[in-house]
């Protein structure tokens, strides 16, 4: 039989109100926010240790300065998800900096290395592309309150992202020459890898609790065809090739979904496609950055505690 | 006031902050405005010498006053004095950021 509460969560969700505090939640739905709520978060942390060793080779000191206001900022929206896991009973410091390595949860893309400010004008029209329509979703269709609301900023500030990889990429493909050759060099590898982001495609995925609980709006499909839409024209206006083209009202890719990835040679191999499965496995094992990356900011942390207690 | 600096004032209101929904003229980043005969001198500032989207908002005015009929040149000078403070926005751009939840 229902419990109460169990009878009064359902009421809520059905009705489309928001969910404001825990007492108003079940222990599932708990669960599946604070999951939602570290992907978020942990996808935040580690945009900015691998933005940042490429927005050290930034152009000018302008563009310097714009890359490092990115990093802040992403910080900061960081900072907002594990602040409201902080409010929903867990620890920041601990989620920070007590986890292994490979247990954060943010999208594999992160931990190939991003070397040059090329790759990172695609990776603030890509992946922050990919990180606006996720949480513009989340946004719009959140049934849990408090997030819902932090994320009015978060969106602004993903715009300024946004029209910094934009406006770069258009510069370094109107520059022509080996700059533009670069940039359709390393859009090769980084396009497939944002596609991939989005998870499983839906008729794989049977279920999704997210969805159920309004955690979001959209399936992943749904979410891959939102930031097609946008990509796709844009490359195409800038004279950028992409491996997608539109059918219809849809976007079709122009190759085997999934394929295999050599992270150390950021090279796809079309001729040898894989299973979601072999996919899973590689994003399990992590990237070549990503035990670096997480050091990055955990051995400062340990270093000050050690220094503390002796 | 000729009906073109006018007209230029008013493109400038359309230029928003990349950063916040305020526009430049809200606030209070422009200190003058004059044209010549298709020449137009702007002088501006910004509200932190370190502003992330310092050359956005330089290609923005530029763009849009380009886009002007009758404009064909635009020179922008970038001045640091008087230093910008709140004290500088307008009424209206003072209740856009209050809306957008920046204390003014």
């Amino acid at each position: 039989m229902a419990t109460a509460n169990q009878v009064r969560f359902d009421a809520l969700l059905s009705k489309g109100d928001l969910i404001e505090t825990p007492s108003e939640m079940t222990p599932e739905y708990l669960k599946e926010l604070k999951h939602t709520l570290t992907v978020s978060g942990d996808t935040e942390l580690i945009s900015a240790p691998a933005y940042y060793l490429a927005a050290q080779r930034a152009p000018s000191v302008n563009a310097f300065m714009t890359g490092i206001a990115i990093i802040q900022d992403e910080l900061a929206h960081a900072h907002i998800a594990y602040h409201i896991l902080e409010e929903l009973g867990d620890d920041e410091e601990t989620l920070i900096f007590e986890r292994d390595p490979k247990s954060f949860r943010y999208p594999y893309a992160f931990d190939v290395p991003l070397e040059s400010w090329t790759e990172l004008a695609i990776a603030n029209a890509m992946y922050d592309q990919a990180g606006f329509c996720l949480l513009g979703d989340i946004h719009e269709a959140c049934s849990y309150g408090p997030w819902k609301r932090g994320l009015v900023k978060v969106m602004a500030e993903e715009n300024f992202h946004l029209r910094n990889g934009q406006s770069w990429m258009k510069k370094i493909s109107k520059a022509g020459g080996e700059a533009k050759s670069e940039l359709q060099r390393n859009v090769d590898w980084m396009f497939p890898l944002t596609v991939e982001w989005f998870g499983l495609p839906d008729n794989l995925k049977m279920h999704s609790t997210q969805l159920e609980y309004r955690l979001k709006g959209k399936t992943n499909d749904e979410l891959r065809q939102w930031w097609l839409s946008v990509v796709v024209p844009f490359c195409e206006s800038i004279g950028v090739k992409v491996p997608a083209h539109r059918e219809g009202d849809a976007y079709v890719l122009d190759y085997p979904f999934p394929s295999t990835f050599d992270a150390e040679n950021k090279h796809w191999d079309f001729n040898d496609p894989c299973s979601w499965d072999d996919v899973l496995e590689r994003w399990r094992a992590r990237g070549p950055r990503n035990a670096e990356m997480v050091a990055d900011f955990q051995e400062s942390y340990y270093k000050l505690r050690k220094s503390r207690a002796s | 006031m000729s009906s073109l600096t006018e007209r230029c004032w008013a493109a400038l209101a359309e230029v928003q902050d990349p950063e916040m929904p305020i526009s430049l003229v809200d606030l209070g980043l422009i200190y003058k405005l004059e044209v010549e005969e298709g020449l137009v001198k702007v002088e501006l500032t910004f509200t932190a010498m370190g502003c992330p989207a310092y050359e956005m908002i330089l290609e923005d005015v530029r763009a849009r006053l380009l886009a002007e009929p009758g404009i064909e040149h635009v020179l922008v000078k970038v001045v640091w004095d008087p230093p910008w403070s709140s004290e500088r926005l307008t009424p209206e751009g003072r209740e856009a950021l209050e809306m957008w939840g920046l204390a003014v």
